[in-house]
């Protein structure tokens, strides 16, 4: 069982023509990563193989915007997302996550397919500050249940306030 | 490594064993060739399942557990690659015109990471993407304009036949209003004509009032020269009397010789008292009636104050009633006027409603009531029969214009009726008979605006020839 390493301030960055891709199984478990994974995470593709994609979860990101990614694609929906992510050196790299569920011939769920790209640095610094009130928010209100609905409560309101769906805010960042 | 050992085992051995080295040496890289030949085969066999799978269409599985430095290691990295260009190429293709068939255009295909062909492909398919966003809002554009169209003639259709409604009304209270404007009229000129009888009447009542009074005046006059006589005759009377007394006086003195003569004065002092009595009696009675001229010349000089008094009054109310009379009539006329604007109103709303249940038809179908409502011809429409056989047969028929109205009104009939002709067939996808539709609803509407015109010259011609 890999352990999660301290974040540091080094950031890495994914290349302009490059994606990271991985697959995972329903509940998470990588199944798959490739170069551009392997090389960002700082993780080998044995390491990476069977183990939950949240290893890279990073501490400064909301836990919201996870229940939203889950409940998105499990209802069999894509999402897109800015994503901090955690390194095994400890390094972070933010990417623009696009996660779509996997059917097989019958239909059925049977995985999940994300491809990450590089953001524009315009984004990431508007997005940096909504998770940031997001994750004041979630630890205000304790770690649990409660700090969930508040930050939900927030992303909504802030939604609402620029009068944009989730997509259609994320996609015009 | 096991070559290099091969070869270091190989130095202090004579020739025979350096044979058998060299032999075993070639057994060992014999069978590492046999080994290595063998897991390469075998790495190329799952390679090709990959690709296999790959090539009918299954781009899921991926190589994975690649081994660092193996022969087929790059290879394998390489499918993967190409595996996950093509994987995100189709999804981000699908996910795209996903959410433009939603009408959500701001999802465009992501082409960061996709190289080459797949990037270029791209590129097209965020055009078709755009593209298809503006169709949809051409598309919606045009549903809307159509559904806003059919909202607003089904409005117009309601609205007018609440406008017939009205004007049906109206004209019927109008027409009421009109026939007691009439009769109010008529009325007038009955009081006319008995004012005139009445004023004659009252001039005759002071001309023979004036000419009692002058007989009165006449007659009192004579009766006072009666009195004057009756007087002369009671001073004769009295005269008589007196003499008759000193007659039988003298006859007394003259004894019996004057007897006969006594009897004679005393029958003519007898003859003057009663002749006196008589003339008293007269006197008492033209006293009576000197009193009784005297009261009929004041009543009569009454009368005449009143006959003029009632002269200046009737000629007043006289003057009055001319004047109602007048308004009465112009009163009249501008009813009729009115009532005939109305009903030429009505007609034409009429006329309106048969237009747009035509044009209703287009959107609800020859099945519909509307398509019903316009088979009626130029006969037997509302306008039809008030124009062969009700009101504008009755009340119009002898203005110059009448005869006008008949050919453009079948014109409309017509060409809504060769429009409604075309609708059975494909029109909806064939231009051609779209234009020709047209083309009809066109023609309707122009000799509809013919009918209209020609309606209002009816009703100003039939109150100028009034």
């Amino acid at each position: 069982m890999l352990k999660r390493p301290l974040p540091t301030q080094q950031e890495r960055v994914l290349g302009e023509d490059d994606f990271i891709v991985s697959k995972t199984d329903l509940k998470g478990i990588i199944t798959y990563g490739n170069r551009h994974f392997i090389q960002m995470s700082g993780y080998s593709e044995r390491e990476l193989l069977g183990t939950p994609h949240s290893i890279l979860r990073h501490p400064d990101m909301p836990r919201v915007v996870f229940r939203l990614l889950w409940d998105t694609i499990q209802a069999k929906r894509e999402i897109c997302a800015y994503v901090k992510n955690l390194a095994k050196d400890g390094s972070f790299y933010w990417v623009f996550a696009n996660i779509t569920p996997s059917f097989d011939r019958n239909g059925d769920l049977i995985g999940y397919y994300s491809v990450r790209r590089k953001p524009r640095a315009e984004a990431v610094a508007s997005i940096a500050q909504i998770y940031q009130a997001l994750l004041a928010e979630e630890r205000k209100a304790g770690d649990g249940q409660e700090g969930m609905k508040a930050s939900l409560a927030l992303l909504n309101q802030t939604l609402e306030r620029k009068g944009l769906s989730y997509e259609e805010f994320v996609f015009g960042l | 490594m096991l070559l290099g050992a091969g070869w270091a085992a190989s130095g202090p051995h004579p020739l025979p064993t350096l044979a058998w080295s060299l032999g075993g040496a070639c057994v060992l890289l014999l069978g590492l060739a046999l080994y290595t030949a063998h897991r390469i085969l075998t790495a190329l066999d799952r390679l090709t399942g990959h690709l296999k799978a790959a090539a009918a269409g299954n781009l899921e599985s991926r190589i994975t557990g690649i081994k660092a430095g193996a022969a087929t290691g790059e290879l394998a990295w390489a499918i993967n690659d190409l595996l996950d260009q093509q994987e995100a190429y189709f999804r981000e293709v699908y996910s795209a015109f996903e959410h433009a068939t939603r009408g959500q255009t701001f999802r465009l295909a992501m082409d960061q990471g996709l190289h080459g062909a797949f990037k270029e492909a791209m590129v097209r398919v965020n055009i078709s993407v755009e593209s298809l966003g503006q169709v949809q809002m051409m598309a919606l554009k045009e549903k809307l304009i159509s559904k806003l169209t059919d909202l607003n003639s089904g409005n117009l259709l309601t609205n007018l036949k609440s406008i017939q409604e009205y004007l049906m009304n109206m004209t019927q209270e109008m027409s009421i209003v009109g026939q007691l404007s009439k009769e109010t009229a008529g009325d007038a000129e009955a009081s006319r004509a008995t004012i005139e009888g009445l004023v004659a009447d009252l001039n005759r009542v002071a001309e023979m009032a004036v000419a009692s009074d002058a007989q009165v005046r006449l007659l009192h006059e004579k009766s006072d020269e009666i009195h004057q006589i009756v007087q002369v005759i009671t001073e004769v009377a009295d005269r008589t009397n007196l003499l008759a007394l000193n007659a039988a006086i003298e006859a007394a003195h003259a004894g019996d010789a004057g007897k006969g003569f006594a009897v004679v004065a005393e029958e003519v002092r007898t003859l003057s008292e009663n002749t006196k009595d008589a003339a008293a009696s007269i006197a008492k009675t033209l006293q009576t009636f000197g009193q009784a001229t005297t009261q009929m010349i004041s009543d009569s000089e009454q009368v005449k104050a009143l006959a003029e008094g009632s002269r200046t009054a009737v000629a007043e109310f006289r003057t009055r009633v001319l004047k109602f009379a007048g308004s009465a009539t112009t009163s009249f006329t501008q009813m009729s006027r009115a009532q005939d604007l109305s009903f030429a109103t009505l007609v034409k709303v009429d006329h309106f409603l048969y237009k747009q249940n035509g044009y209703r038809v287009i959107h609800q179908g020859t099945a519909s009531p509307e398509a019903r409502a316009v088979q009626s011809d130029h006969r037997s429409c509302r306008l039809g029969t008030w124009y062969y056989e009700g009101q504008g047969a009755e009340l119009f028929s002898h203005v110059p214009s009448y005869v006008r109205l008949e050919a453009p009104h079948a014109d409309v009939h017509r060409n809504i009726h060769d429009a409604v002709a075309q609708l059975s067939g494909a029109w909806e996808r064939n231009p051609a008979t779209q234009s020709l539709i047209y083309a009809h609803f066109e023609a309707a509407e122009r000799a509809s605006e013919t009918v209209m015109s020609t309606i209002d010259r009816m009703v100003e011609e039939r109150h100028r020839l009034a």
